[in-house]
């Protein structure tokens, strides 16, 4: 890391991030300005207007440019979602927001002047009006759950980028049609086509409409460069020290070319990829596709031609983290928690298999995790594509970075992914060059699309089960009425009993999730997103009105399926098979907390448990999940196609659990879930990482659009090359095996000094003591002291 | 199941520990398997639970609540209460565990078992597609190995029988005859060299270096088996610049240049365990060996030809 990168690493160390309200303004302005005229044109202007006055500026040390928002390390309200009331930016000033008073004044006066519709309004009206999906709406059995008609689940989106938002479906847009042909192209091919336009059909008007909007907004694209240039260029001719004016002037001269043409240069693709990607925000999924290998014939002829060193190369993909970062987001407080404060998953994908089957690994592949290495930002996220003939040195350098404690790269299996698009009828070439969009939803760039995450919270579900259909939480019937629990007389009813349940509540959220499909269809109409997919100028539609090859209209995300599994088990071996207790008892425990059951609780805990390698317990979560994807598969979509399947928990299981009661697996109400969706729930993995990976293994977990496994390790397992060449094996087995992701946490300090103090939530802490490892918790506290110090050493 | 497959998975025998995912016992992704009992007597033994073949009560101290269930429940008056906490007479224990099942708080549990080899196998084989991905094995490790040789080679030999690469871990001290034995069906062995002196290694572990450097000998030259010598540091016993040289020696001359060496530095984790097995501390008190004195002896180790590392 260089002294620039360190001076500009060191900047984002602030207290405070400014909420701002330019793009709020200048939005409600244009929708008056703009009423009457047709919606994919008021939202192209108001997009324009943002591109032509919100407030500029070139930072410090800064080698390419773009800001996200009006003022540095800025939020921008986004109006689309739903409106920041005094009690949510209430608790956003006491968090690490600022805003003016002048400011916070104004978004009264804008929020009162805003008479069009967001999204919560949209929703609102329709599901409010439904006795079953209102209900459904307030239990949570979706997450956040809602508090009103109007309001919905709470406060607004703040984001950083300069895009339409609020930019909630997954996409990979075509980066190398910006790099390699650029605005002006696009607009003379929308031109080409408007001429061509005959009004024979109900789409023809359609098209003319998109196409004008495709004009309108890479006008404003090409607008938006040149203030940059003209900016660089004024700062330029005062700048004194020569270096500086050097660069100031590199920058005037590729923003005067980019993203009008195509890119000349790396220098120059990389500031024509940052203007595409700030338009792409704000979302706080936007992806960045694969990196490494569209940028490849850039870096390369620069290579070639001895224009750029790997040095100069570094800094950039260094300045490109820091820039990434800056992208900030936050939401309102229910929402907040669902995905733990400023999360984003701006994922960049590299390495994997080329189109052709070869290996795809370059120098860019390691040059970003060299990035990651160095600068310890935890932003953007890099996911590492892994196949049979990933370099084992790739995998080293991989799990290097993963060793700063950074939690990166992910690492997907390529066969699993390709596997899953194959299965969606999509070519093979085409499945290879699937990226991660979100935290680790595969789809393949400009082919396909995802859109709307809901996170359905099973645990719950089985609550409701367990009390008959009625929500637990509020008393009030959501759910079907599947019997008393306590009739059930084996097993089989019971699990029967249960599928059912879940089976009618899957089926909730499946409406739910058209009503908000369509709300967003409605809504939000995006021409320049819709301009990079796929033949978007000849199809002349908006990405959210036209059938993609690829559909998952719909996604759901599981959230707590191995606690129910875990629950599953837990009643079938001492309910049914070994009657040690009666379902009454049980019931009655879970209703008490467990209070006065501390026996029968321990009989739970030591129930099997999901991650030992136990067939009793893995192959009811693999039925669970086989049941879950086989349900979705059947429930329509309003975009056409079938609900895909997803199980990644983000940080929902914290929320989910808070939402359910006392679980048959020993859980106590509101206790977190087992994260990811592969994990074990915390401390029940009792025979270490080869066990959980057996667990995993047996799941389908190809049929997934995304699993999720996070395994921890303490440092002492990484300390060395061939430490790490072994993870390396233990990812490829799994691999082989059919698993689909991993991710890898490093133990700290602070988590060992927690474990301390909360043991059972942290017994699946491995640390190596004297010649073996050993369970941290079970270790007494001077040891216990000893490991913590080692820790900070062994740390590289 | 044929008939001598039969016979090897019902041997019984003590073992403490199984873990999987070893990844400093050896090449690739390893399950070890800890065998109780031990003939040595390190001052710095780290694993005090292996000294013993049979199973032993473990006594978490900071988990008892001095509730006095135990108390009531021993028949051999063996347990007492001692200030907030319970104190057991191990020369009075007969070792019926009947404690364990009362005591409220899990302070009382069971270091080690009796397990066929059988079940032993099952444990090892259910990691084979980590074996096979990172070859990999199994390694049995202790306590000593020697001391149960009919069931080590027992694990051994089903291991084989079912291609899993088989590694042991040993001091080497042992009769020749067991060594033979359990080595028939070895690929590796981890050789300890734990001090070159013999009157410092009778002190140091209460046996003589003798007959192990002998059999260190017999298996390089005689069986032909490729070993890895360990040499755990522990300051002040067996850091020297002379012992070290003289090991280095012995390992480049007697045995072979090739022979990797794997340099284990001394931590005091273990510390904490004696008092779990209510066992008198025997006021060893190691400390850890620093960066540059491994590095030292890193460097005289090379200056023999020999390759080294740092940790197993
Ligand atoms: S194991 Fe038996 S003899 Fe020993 S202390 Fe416990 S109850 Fe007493
Ligand atoms: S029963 Fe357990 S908690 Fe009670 S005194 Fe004995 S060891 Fe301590």
């Amino acid at each position: 890391m260089n002294d620039r990168i360190k001076r500009m690493v060191d900047r984002l160390k602030v207290d405070k991030y400014p909420l701002c309200i330019e793009k709020f303004r200048i939005a409600t302005r244009t929708l008056a300005e703009t009423k009457g005229e047709p919606y994919i044109i008021r939202r192209a202007k108001m997009l324009s207007n943002v591109l032509n006055e919100i407030d500029i500026f070139i930072e410090e040390d800064e080698l390419f440019v773009g800001a996200g928002a009006s003022k540095p390390l800025g939020l921008e309200i986004d109006y689309e979602y739903g409106t920041w009331t005094q009690d949510e930016i209430d608790s956003l000033k006491q968090e690490q927001y600022s805003i003016t008073h002048e400011e916070e004044a104004q978004l009264h006066e804008l929020n009162a002047k805003f008479d069009d519709r967001n999204l919560v309004m949209a929703i609102g009206e329709v599901l409010y009006e439904n006795e079953h999906l209102r209900l459904f709406m307030k239990s949570g059995l979706i997450l956040p759950p809602w508090k009103g008609k109007k309001v919905g689940s709470g406060g607004g989106y703040a984001q950083s980028g300069l895009g339409l938002g609020p930019g909630f479906f997954l996409i990979g847009v075509d980066y190398e049609k910006m790099l390699n042909e650029g605005s002006l192209k696009i607009i003379s091919q929308a031109d080409e086509e408007l001429e061509k336009i005959k009004y024979s059909n109900g789409e023809s008007l359609e098209k003319q409409e998109f196409l004008r909007s495709v004009i309108i907004v890479h006008q404003a694209v090409i607008n938006f460069a040149s203030r940059y240039a003209q900016l660089a260029e004024t700062m330029a001719s005062i700048e004194k020290d020569e270096i500086r004016k050097k660069e100031l002037k590199r920058i005037a001269k590729a923003c005067r070319w980019v993203p009008a043409n195509p890119a000349r240069d790396f220098f120059e693709a990389l500031q024509s990829f940052w203007f595409t990607f700030l338009l792409v925000c704000p979302s706080p999924t936007s992806a960045a596709g694969r990196f490494d290998q569209y940028m490849y014939p850039f870096y390369r002829k620069d290579k070639d031609t001895r224009k750029i060193t790997d040095e100069e190369v570094l800094e950039l993909l260094e300045c490109l983290r820091i820039k990434d970062i800056k992208l900030n987001r936050v939401s309102g407080k229910a929402n907040r928690k669902k995905n733990a404060g400023m999360a984003k998953w701006h994922n960049w994908t590299i390495g994997g298999v080329k189109c052709d089957g070869k290996d795809a690994t370059n120098e860019l592949t390691y040059l970003l995790l060299e990035a990651a290495k160095e600068t310890k930002i935890p932003h953007h996220t890099l996911t590492l594509r892994v196949h049979d003939n990933t370099p084992i040195e790739l995998m080293q350098k991989a799990l290097e970075v993963v060793r700063t404690g950074l939690g990166m790269p992910a690492f997907v299996n390529d066969k699993s992914y390709i596997e899953f698009f194959l299965k969606n009828g999509m070519s093979l070439e085409d499945s290879r060059e699937y990226i991660m969009t979100g935290c680790l939803d595969g789809n393949i760039p400009a082919i396909s699309r995802t859109v709307s995450i809901g996170m359905f919270v099973v645990s719950l579900a089985f609550d409701i089960f367990m009390h008959n259909g009625i929500n637990p939480n509020n008393g009030e019937l959501v759910g079907l009425k599947t019997g008393y629990v306590e009739d059930m007389k084996t097993y089989h009813d019971f699990k029967s009993a249960f599928y059912k349940q879940l089976e009618y509540l899957l089926n909730l959220a499946g409406e739910k999730n058209n009503v908000e499909l369509l709300a967003q269809r409605q809504l939000f109409p995006d021409p320049f997103r819709s301009s990079l997919m796929k033949d978007a100028i000849k199809e002349g539609k908006d990405i959210l009105n036209r059938k993609m090859p690829f559909e998952n209209g719909s996604v759901l995300c599981m959230i707590g399926v191995i606690n129910v599994a875990d629950s599953l088990a837990a009643v079938k071996k001492l309910v049914f098979d070994d009657k040690k207790v009666s379902m009454k008892e049980l019931k009655a425990a879970l209703d008490a907390d467990w209070i006065g059951y501390k026996d029968l609780r321990k009989m739970c805990l030591d129930a099997p448990k999901y991650g030992n390698d136990d067939d009793y317990v893995d192959l009811i979560a693999a039925d669970l999940y086989r049941f879950i994807e086989k349900t979705l598969a059947k429930i329509d979509t309003a975009y056409g196609g079938k609900i895909i399947t997803t199980a990644i928990s983000i940080t929902s299981h914290q929320p989910g659990g808070a939402l359910t009661g006392a679980t048959p697996d020993g859980r106590r109400k509101g206790e977190i879930l087992a994260d990811g969706s592969m994990s074990p729930m915390h401390g029940m993995d009792k025979k270490g990482p080869t066990a959980i990976i057996k667990s995993a293994c047996k799941i389908n977990q190809d049929s997934y659009q995304a699993t999720l496994l996070n395994m921890k390790f303490h440092p002492s397992s990484l300390r060395t090359d061939e430490d790490l060449k072994k993870l390396s094996f233990l990812i490829k087995a799994y691999f082989k095996n059919g698993g689909k992701h991993v991710q890898f946490n490093v133990i700290d300090k602070k988590t060992l000094q927690e474990a301390q103090a909360a043991p059972e939530k942290y017994r699946d802490i491995v640390v190596r003591v004297a010649g073996y490892s050993a369970y941290f918790t079970v270790l007494d506290k001077e040891v216990q002291d000893e490991v913590i110090k080692r820790t900070e050493l062994s740390l590289v | 199941m044929n008939k001598r497959i039969y016979y090897l998975k019902n041997i019984k025998g003590f073992v403490f520990d199984i873990q999987h995912y070893s990844i400093h016992d050896g090449p690739g992704i390893r399950t070890t398997v800890f065998l109780s009992g031990c003939p040595l007597k390190c001052l710095w033994c780290q694993n005090p639970e292996s000294q013993e073949l049979y199973p032993q009560l473990f006594f978490r101290y900071d988990k008892c609540i001095g509730c006095g269930e135990c108390i009531s429940i021993c028949t051999q008056d063996a347990i007492k209460l001692n200030g907030n906490v319970v104190q057991t007479d191990r020369n009075l224990c007969k070792r019926c565990f009947k404690c364990i099942k009362v005591c409220p708080n899990e302070a009382r549990t069971v270091i080690g078992k009796e397990i066929t080899s059988g079940e032993v196998l099952e444990e090892v084989f259910s990691d084979k597609m980590f074996y096979h991905e990172s070859n990999g094995g199994v390694t049995l490790s202790g306590g000593e190995v020697l001391l149960q040789p009919e069931f080590s080679s027992a694990i051994l030999e089903l291991c084989k029988s079912n291609s899993i690469h088989t590694a042991i871990e040993t001091s080497g001290y042992g009769l020749w005859e067991s060594m033979k034995k359990v080595l028939t069906f070895t690929d590796l062995v981890l050789f300890d060299f734990k001090h070159f002196n013999d009157d410092k290694h009778k002190k140091l572990t209460g046996v003589s270096n003798k007959v192990l450097l002998e059999n260190a000998k017999k298996i390089w030259h005689d069986l032909k088996i490729p070993i890895i010598a360990r040499v755990p540091v522990i300051p002040s016993c067996n850091d020297s610049i002379l012992n070290i040289n003289q090991t280095a020696n012995f390992i480049s001359t007697e045995l072979d240049r090739s022979i990797k060496v794997h340099l284990l530095p001394y931590n005091s984790l273990g510390k904490a365990k004696y008092k779990n097995l209510e066992q008198p501390w025997n006021c060893f008190s190691g400390t850890v060996p620093s960066d540059e004195k491994m590095n030292e002896l890193r460097n005289i180790l090379e200056s023999y030809g020999l390759s080294v590392k740092i940790g197993g």
